[in-house]
């Protein structure tokens, strides 16, 4: 039979089925008649022949109802009288109805949302072809396993490459775009090697790739915008090729517009725009600077494996031939997808899951209970059923059927939560150049939502099932219908619930409050400098305007006049970087009269080039020698100034001012003097990098494009000044973007939005879960006490007082919870000794907070507990005792 | 009349098949033909008959049909299907089979 025929035969058998059962009963007395007509002509009366043929055929009536067992899809029929059988049961009590569903949509919601991010970051393949065979290259070193590769490594390994496969590289740098009539813009750029996109496999929706040779000094004047960019900022113009747009005050000509697919926010598509990356003779020579993000493109038929060898073995080589630049440096290749989501990714987003899981846990434990106690009552219709023969199947049926709709409307709402969700991250995550991070709901995150129904109902139906199958049927029936405790095993198994709640909502509570503290403490980090009077903006001199140093210098020593003669300006600065995160400029130093280092292990310190008011704008304390001032320029000679870790271990005790070393950065090694000591500073950054020492140098002396300004307030809140600041830099230069110009505070918080949105997350389910346990352990305890009440009522009777019996009840729920409590506090620990590893800035290790933690559920247990057995305290107990 | 058999346990299947292996029948034809073919020595069961028609037009071993008898009454005639017809052969071979192998045994024990 082909196969539809095979689907519609029993897909008829369930609609048509008043047609089947009309052609079943005549083709059976089709068969009667003809029996009886034979049996006739034997020679028997009409009448005798009739009977004679019913006698033969047997029960009619069983037949078809074995014909109709045999019938394909029968279950089918069953499961939809189970259901509309479950509906009706279910309308019949709304209140029980509502609250399963709520409770089952919140724990569902919050599993399938932690779901959708860990399907947009981890499983949602990234934008680009053949994805299995792209990897991420890095020249890892002992303080920075992720470390980028320096032009004249990345041009090595292109020479090496035919062995491996296609490398390309692209190095993220901020630029200017500005055009007349529209506001300049600093845009988040990346110069890529011309093979970049080929490479990928994407090829433009409109316009052309990069061509060969348009990777070279000269010829690189051209862009490729994003789909964002051109929708945003040139109105989705189809006629935008070949136009000429101003970036760092040079004339591009646009050549090409990537796919709408690109702007995945998880890798290249945060970009706004990509230009060429020619390396002039110098830059292709250098070997310091490492800044080259490289990708590589694998050979078919070469394996990860094989592929992470040659890389290795190539970084080996060349540690060998380049010791001063390349010594203690290993390559290795990581899987571009993995590579997206970040190491801290993925300890973190299974981490969630697991956590939105337990939610999802105590929702079912609570659902469990409230089912159990449902299927209780009907004890004497189970037995009644039961003793008239149903089967275990035919028992459970209805049951299983009621679990399963309450957990597939469950599974609804949780999907309306999971799509509040996105909307919500969406707008939290919105950036500077409107990119949003998106997780959208697709296949996988709606599969995961029904699955997780499925695994939530048949875990909160499997207990009252047994319960109900192991009902003592004389017992039940005798008992004329009257609640009883409900046998020891219930009580145990209700006990467990609650131990295993309160367990549960200790890690989801000390792990929430664990992190928001660490969150607070990382984000309130200020040592060694101030932050609460300073507004801080970021300002990037357009190229073309400022090509030269003296260009550069000249205008930032312009900047720091103007705005330091503002009213309400205190002080002002100038820097490369801000305290506020640890800067990712590292550079080896070489103090003269020392030995030289082994090659791959020399002191290496955070460099930072910042103006003379640095320290007073940021309030770091001079130590020793003297600060930088204005006579510390271009022509003046070199002059460093030291952490006081940095100069400990250069020196030791000795006075490290007047002393020289050299800073080994792009270039020759910069030799210079020791002018002072400035106090350590710490940084808020939430991952700290593992560099201890700070040196400093004049800005004058090495300036840059793009700077970060500092102004200090004095008498007037930072905030106010915003304005004026963003006023004096546009007459200063009409030209010029400035990123984030706003308090120092906000723009330390803004970095943090990430942790910030994780710590909701985990407050969220921190909260989710108390008030689901709490709901929890009332129910048991007010079911426990309402199933009691003839037992309370003899005690009274007998002459309990009411103290005697509120504390009985008391007992019966407080135990569970401490037990419970107690249990997660190991849970708490494992949840924290992940946050911790993966967020190194993160102190998330309190004991106070886990005391605390356990103090709150504890009295949430009382309070919930606390009313049932009040009540059970004044109870009645002659009304009690005569009503049963 | 003779002494009336039993049919062996799951041989329906394969005589109705067999029946039907000659032509369209409806339930009542079936009936008469396999009492008529083995002279009447085997008695079939309508109560097992109907479901296992049933059974059979469920796994598509055979199709119904509704028609016309010769005296112009509706009756359900079944036919096999090709998925019958290897059905119906993959039985009788194995059939053969068990048949020889039980005689053997009876014959030599």
């Amino acid at each position: 039979m082909n196969p539809l025929r095979r689907f519609v035969r029993p897909l008829r058998s369930l609609f048509g089925k008043n047609k089947l059962e009309q052609d079943m009963a005549e083709e059976m007395r089709f068969h009667l008649e003809q029996r009886a007509a034979d049996r006739q002509a034997d020679g028997l009366s009409p009448e005798e022949a009739r009977y004679a043929a019913e006698r033969k055929f047997g029960n009619v009536a069983s037949i078809q109802e074995q014909a109709r067992e045999g019938r394909g899809w029968r279950w089918l029929e069953h499961l939809l009288l189970d259901l509309r059988l479950g509906v009706r049961s279910l309308a019949k009590s709304p209140g029980f109805t509502v609250v399963a569903v709520l409770t089952l949509g919140l724990g569902i919601g919050a599993n399938t949302s932690m779901f959708s991010v860990l399907n947009g970051i981890l499983l949602k393949p990234l934008p680009y072809a053949e994805l299995d065979r792209l990897e991420r290259i890095y020249r890892a070193t002992a303080q920075n396993p992720e470390g980028n590769l320096s032009a004249a490594d990345f041009l090595a390994l292109c020479k090496a490459q035919a062995d491996y496969g296609t490398v390309f590289a692209f190095l993220p740098a901020s630029a200017s775009l500005s055009e007349p009539q529209q506001p300049a813009e600093m845009a988040y750029t990346a110069r890529a090697t011309a093979d970049l996109l080929s490479g990928l496999g994407v090829t433009p929706q409109l316009g052309r790739d990069f061509l060969p040779g348009e990777d070279q000094p000269g010829r690189d004047r051209v862009v490729i915008l994003s789909q964002r960019t051109w929708r945003n900022r040139y109105g989705s113009r189809p006629d935008i090729i070949g136009r000429s747009i101003r970036v760092d005050g040079e004339p591009h000509e646009v050549i090409g517009v990537l796919p709408e697919s690109f702007n995945d926010w998880r890798y290249l598509g945060v970009f706004d725009f990509f230009r060429p990356l020619a390396f002039t003779p110098e830059q292709a020579a250098d070997r310091q600077a490492a800044n080259l993000r490289v990708l590589g493109r694998r050979a078919a038929g070469l394996t990860p494996a094989e592929s992470a060898g040659f890389i290795a073995g190539l970084g080996a080589r060349l540690a060998r031939e380049f010791p001063e630049a390349n010594a203690g440096s290993t390559w290795r290749t990581v899987d571009l997808q993995r590579d997206a989501a970040g190491s801290s990714g993925l300890i973190v987003l299974p981490m969630l899951l697991g956590l939105s899981g337990a939610v999802m846990l105590i929702a079912c434990s609570n659902l469990a209970n409230l089912l159990l106690a449902r299927t209780m009552a009907r004890a004497r219709e189970f037995a009644v059923r039961a003793a008239l023969g149903a089967s275990r199947l035919q028992l459970l049926r209805p049951l299983l059927a009621e679990a399963l709709l309450l957990s597939l409307t469950g599974g609804v709402v949780a999907l309306l939560v999971a799509g509040w969700f996105r909307d919500w991250a969406a707008v939290r995550s919105t950036g500077d150049n409107g990119e949003q991070v998106v997780f959208t709901l697709d296949w996988n995150v709606l599969g995961w939502a029904l699955a997780a129904a499925l695994v939530t109902a048949a875990v909160f139906s499997v207990a009252p099932a047994l319960f109900a199958l192991r009902l003592d049927l004389n017992e039940t029936l005798k008992s004329g219908g009257r609640g009883s405790a409900g046998g020891r095993g219930q009580q145990r198994f209700r006990q467990l619930l609650i131990i295993g709640q309160f367990a549960l909502a200790m890690i989801l509570l000390s792990g929430a409050a664990l992190f928001v503290q660490g969150l607070a403490e990382a984000q309130n980090r200020r040592g060694g400098w101030e932050s609460r009077q300073v507004a801080t903006g970021t300002v990037l001199l357009p190229a073309g305007k400022y090509a030269g140093d003296e260009s550069q210098t000249a205008f930032h020593r312009r900047v720091l006049e103007r705005l330091g003669a503002l009213p309400g300006v205190e002080a002002v600065s100038l820097s490369a970087a801000t305290p506020f995160f640890d800067w990712s400029d590292v550079r080896k130093l070489v103090v003269e009269g020392q030995p030289p280092a082994v090659p791959g292990q020399e002191p290496a310190a955070m460099f930072n080039a910042v103006s003379p008011g640095y320290f007073t704008t940021f309030g770091t304390r001079l130590v020793a020698g003297r600060a930088f001032n204005e006579r510390d320029d271009a022509g003046a000679p070199r002059v460093y100034l030291l952490s006081q870790t940095a100069a400990r271990t250069l020196f030791g005790d000795r006075d490290p001012v007047g002393r020289r070393l050299a800073v080994v950065g792009p270039g020759l090694p910069a030799w210079g003097e020791v002018i002072g000591v400035v106090s350590d500073i710490q940084s808020a950054d939430p991952e700290p990098s593992g560099v201890t020492l700070r040196i400093y140098q004049a800005l004058a002396q090495e300036p840059a494009r793009e700077v970060a300004i500092a102004v200090r307030a004095a008498g007037v809140a930072p905030s106010a000044l915003v304005e004026t600041i963003r006023a004096t830099m546009a007459e200063l230069d009409d030209d010029l973007p400035i990123r984030r110009l706003t308090t120092a505070d906000a723009s330390i918080a803004r970095t943090f939005y990430q942790l910030r949105f994780l710590r909701d997350m985990l407050t969220a389910f921190g909260v989710l879960g108390l008030a689901l346990a709490t709901l929890g352990i009332y129910g048991v305890v007010a079911r426990t006490m309402a199933q009691r009440t003839g037992e309370f009522a003899i005690r009274i009777a007998l002459g309990a007082s009411a103290r005697q019996i509120t504390a009985l009840v008391l007992g019966t729920g407080i135990r569970q919870a401490l037990i419970g409590s107690v249990l997660g506090l190991l849970g708490a620990f494992a949840v924290t000794a992940a946050i911790a590893s993966a967020f190194r800035g993160i102190h998330a290790n309190s004991p106070l907070i886990l005391a605390g933690t356990t103090l709150l559920l504890v009295t949430v247990a009382l309070v919930a507990c606390w009313l049932p057995a009040h009540r059970a305290g004044r109870l009645d107990a002659m009304k009690t005792l005569r009503a049963d | 009349m003779a002494k009336k058999e039993d049919l062996l346990q799951g041989t329906l299947d394969m005589l109705v098949l067999r029946v039907l292996s000659r032509g369209e029948l409806h339930g009542w034809g079936i009936t008469l033909k396999l009492e008529q073919l083995s002279k009447s020595a085997l008695q079939v069961d309508e109560g097992s008959l109907y479901p296992a028609l049933y059974r059979m037009e469920e796994k598509g071993w055979i199709e119904a049909e509704w028609r016309m008898t010769e005296n112009n009454r509706r009756a359900k005639y079944y036919s096999l299907t090709r998925a019958g017809r290897k059905q119906l052969e993959a039985a009788t071979e194995s059939w053969d089979r068990m048949s020889a192998i039980i005689a053997l045994v009876m014959n030599s024990a």
